[in-house]
């Protein structure tokens, strides 16, 4: 194949970003032809984002650092062109979507790449309607872009790109702040632009399960290199354990699959999807046989021993801007209780949380903490029980050192030196950053940040912790790891109420799980009785993890337990029932 | 919020935004040239009406209007204190020997402080009634790089992202026990610390993305040759309504600089005139 077929040429290049003794990319070399579709993923720091940046040519024109090796995209080569004239080649998506919107409208945020380009003012015009009816925000042409939801202004960058038409699209995690449906919707249009229009496409993702039918290779990073390269199926389905160590999300049926390998039962190959592993796993279990009894476990809370400590009584809050965010909202917390309260962006669950710890008062209705009524009491009693930890560390991290960071809660409440001493030490020993506090909050890692965050919250001593989306842009080793903290807390006793919209989360940590929808609670229940509903979840835009989605598929035929919601449980039921025959 | 736009119908949204400009312009000429009281406080009430016919709330007026009144008082109180008496009839002193207080320091205060409300009004009226893409594009067609113009598009369009960041930082911060709302002053600047730092860190976060996410976007491609999706045209009732104001300015400068009309008392007088005359 003559070189020109391919689109992007990488030349053992190793980039060090500027002030940085490690690269960042270490030896990469790739080529990638006309019309490919290319799925890269890998752990934080693999280096997929500078990757990225370097098609465009952000590195070296914008960021600096030594870049050794040569970047040719479209026959050029990178060093020797610049960033304004690459971009109308490669069309580059951030990963975060709020922070790439710049203007005062929807319509103007799409024009303003085209108005770069220097096109007429009608194929502009022509071009925003294309765009937005292509991704379905035709509503909003005229709505400043921060008024959008998060997924919505993921669309509206997305829809500036497509636009401009470039031959090479470079999407750096484009369907983080879609629900599983848009994600979807999203992927089949990419799949639409490939084919249609032979462009080629780069998508950095951490949601591999759904792309294992659009992709034409996958590429795995870690530490600045390319480790593994190979097909979908190989890669995605024969390595799913070995991405699963490398702190990836494989697609839990391959990963099950391979568990069902150890047990000594044969598979033919490894199944990828649901219908693959219908197919697959109904033969294991028509061999098994439908007199396998199963013991009914009994899943339901015992409420009534526990002490009610939170209580909302037909909360209704109302915003300055007329929206009403809570319509009628009931419910208890419990003493010990760990509770995810998940929905779409814009359902209220935030709102319902700032409820809880004062931040908001209720327009009508009650909320009662600790038998203090929030209306009452001013904030600074209530964060004495009910902590809240931010999205987003850096809100609130401001002083010079660690130490100072996590003492600052206590002091504000008035404790004694002493006092607060003792409990900065025990906080950060109990997340492990009691040799980081000397250092300077901002030159530590997001992973670190976040900890101090968690402490400085965790050091006034509350018994009820709130945290606010804390896996968001987090690959799925870094959600795991914060989510062990909040397990480990709430082995020590601390009541966690944990608002997500990662169903995967909810099903490995949470016992309770609240699903709001429009202001409202769509239901209240164990994980396992929520995630039985699909017809609720549906309703707000979720969907159950895809190992518990086969499960129920399966015991509509086999007398299996329908309500399995980890791999590990999956694996575990099978064992045991192997061990019953 | 700064910089709001109310969209309508009226003879002002049609306005090119250079008329605007300019009628701007002319309008601070004529306020330096009036220094009748009467005739200012009749001008200001003549602005009022120019809200009302653009159809803007009078709601939106009062709250631009309110939190200025004290201003207003303090401009009058403060007169006392910078402007010496020419004319030798003094009431009495606002501080033992200091701030005399004669009827013309009076009614220049007086003007001084509507003039301020004036101001203003104005300002906000052309910028509730102009949309800031129209203001931009004049700005650049008036010879400004293009550059200029963007950054000041982007920069507008970001205030209201900041102020919602500003609130989530002191929400955070509340919530963990920051007591910010302080009255005394030293302890007010120390209370906001923890949230100005987390804001001016997220903002120079902010600023960075922007640019990568602009250049990304072909923005250094060619500036020069840049397409400006807005487009604005002087139309004959932009050069009727120019003509018109530039009349007006002219024979207010002329009959105050040659003629020594609007001078503070002269409608005062006239009136008080008329009012001998008549009793």
């Amino acid at each position: 194949m003559s070189s020109e077929e391919y689109e992007i040429i990488l030349k053992n290049v190793t980039y060090k970003y500027p002030g940085s003794d490690k690269p960042a990319l270490k030896n990469i070399d790739l080529k990638i032809r006309k019309g490919e579709i290319i799925l890269i993923t890998g752990p934080t720091g693999a280096g997929k984002t500078t990757l990225c940046s370097l098609i465009n040519g952000l590195i070296p024109h914008f960021y600096g650092g030594s870049l050794e090796g040569d970047v040719i995209v479209h026959g050029i080569n990178t060093r020797n062109s610049y960033i304004g004239y690459l971009s109308t080649i490669v069309g580059l998506l951030f990963q975060d979507p709020s922070s790439q919107l710049v203007t005062a409208s929807v319509e103007d945020e799409i024009a303003f790449g085209l108005e770069n380009l220097g096109l007429t003012i009608d194929e502009i015009d022509n071009r925003i309607n294309w765009a937005l009816d292509f991704i379905g925000l035709k509503e909003y042409k005229q709505q400043p872009p921060y008024a959008l939801s998060g997924g919505q202004q993921q669309a509206c960058a997305l829809a500036s790109i497509l636009a401009m038409k470039p031959l090479i699209y470079v999407l750096d995690e484009p369907t983080s702040n879609l629900d599983p449906i848009g994600s979807l919707n999203v992927f089949k249009l990419l799949k639409k632009i490939s084919l249609e229009e032979r462009k080629t496409i780069l998508i950095v993702e951490h949601k591999l399960e759904e792309l294992i039918d659009l992709v034409d290779r996958v590429i795995v990073m870690n530490e600045g290199k390319i480790i593994m390269e190979g097909n979908p199926r190989e890669i995605l389905g024969g390595e799913a354990e070995f991405l699963n160590s490398i702190g990836l999300e494989a697609p839990q049926i391959a990963l099950f699959a391979h568990e069902v390998k150890k047990l000594g039962i044969n598979l033919q190959n490894i199944p990828l999807t649901i219908d693959e592993g219908y197919e697959c796993f109904s033969k294991i279990f028509a061999n098994i046989g439908e007199k396998v009894t199963i013991p009914q476990e009994n899943h339901q809370l015992e409420k009534t021993e526990k002490e009610l400590i939170i209580q909302i009584k037909d909360v209704w809050f109302q915003y300055p801007n007329g929206c009403m965010a809570l319509k009628g909202v009931t419910t208890n917390f419990y003493k010990g209780e760990f509770v995810a309260i998940i929905g779409q962006n814009g359902s209220g669950k935030t709102t319902l949380a700032k409820n809880i710890n004062g931040l908001l008062r209720p327009t009508k209705g009650e909320v009662i903490v600790f038998n203090m009524n929030t209306k009452m009491v001013p904030i600074h009693k209530i964060i004495n029980y009910v902590g809240y930890v931010f999205q987003n560390p850096d809100h609130q991290l401001f002083s010079r050192r660690v130490y100072d960071e996590i003492a600052f809660g206590p002091k504000n409440i008035g404790l004694s030196k002493e006092e607060i001493d003792k409990r900065v030490i025990e906080v950060s020993k109990m997340l492990d950053i009691n040799n980081l506090l000397e250092e300077k909050p901002y030159e530590l890692s997001k992973g670190h940040r976040q900890r101090i965050a968690i402490a400085s919250i965790l050091s006034m001593m509350p018994e009820v912790l709130i945290i606010d989306e804390p896996t968001t842009g987090q690959d799925p080793r870094g959600r795991r790891e914060v989510m062990n903290i909040f397990k480990k807390l709430h082995s020590l006793g601390k009541t966690i109420i944990v608002i997500t919209h990662d169903m995967n989360i909810v099903a490995e940590y949470a016992q309770r799980c609240i699903v709001m929808n429009e202001g409202e609670i769509l239901i209240d229940g164990t994980s396992r009785e929520v995630f039985m509903r699909e017809d609720i979840l549906e309703k707000a835009h979720l969907k159950t993890p895809i190992i518990t989605q086969l499960f129920k598929k399966l015991s509509i035929e086999y007398n299996i337990k329908p309500d399995v919601l980890t791999v590990e449980e999956a694996i575990n039921f099978l064992k045991n029932i192997l061990e019953v025959k | 919020m700064a910089l709001e736009y109310i969209p309508g119908k009226s003879i002002f949204h049609k306005l090119d935004p250079r008329t605007k400009m300019i009628f701007f312009l002319f309008i601070l000429i004529i306020l330096l040239a009036i220094e009748d009281t009467i005739i200012v406080a009749l001008i200001l009430l003549s602005i009022f009406g120019l809200y009302k016919l653009a159809g803007i709330p009078m709601k939106k007026l009062t709250s631009i209007v309110k939190p200025i009144l004290p201003a207003f008082i303090l401009f009058i109180l403060l007169n006392y204190f910078v402007s010496p008496p020419r004319e030798a009839k003094i009431y009495f002193y606002l501080v033992p020997g200091m701030a005399p207080v004669t009827l013309e320091t009076t009614l220049i205060g007086i003007t001084s402080a509507l003039r301020f409300i004036l101001f203003i009004c104005i300002t906000r009226f052309i910028t509730l009634v102009t949309p800031i893409a129209d203001i931009l594009v004049a700005i650049s067609k008036m010879g400004a790089p293009p550059e200029f113009a963007v950054a000041l598009g982007i920069a507008f369009s970001s205030v209201p992202v900041l102020i919602n960041q500003f609130q989530t930082v002191i929400e955070a911060q509340k919530s963990r026990g920051a007591k910010i709302e302080q009255k005394n002053p030293i302890k007010k600047f120390f209370a906001l610390v923890p949230v100005i730092v987390p804001s001016i860190f997220l903002t120079v976060l902010r600023g960075m993305d922007i640019s990568k996410a602009i250049e990304s976007k072909a923005f250094t491609y060619n500036p020069a040759k840049r397409t400006y999706r807005k487009t604005i045209s002087m139309k004959k009732i932009d050069y009727a309504f120019i003509v018109l104001i530039a009349i007006i300015t002219i024979v207010i400068s002329i009959l105050r600089w040659n003629f020594n009309f609007f001078r503070y008392d002269s409608t005062l007088k006239y009136l008080i005139e008329i009012i001998k005359k008549y009793s």
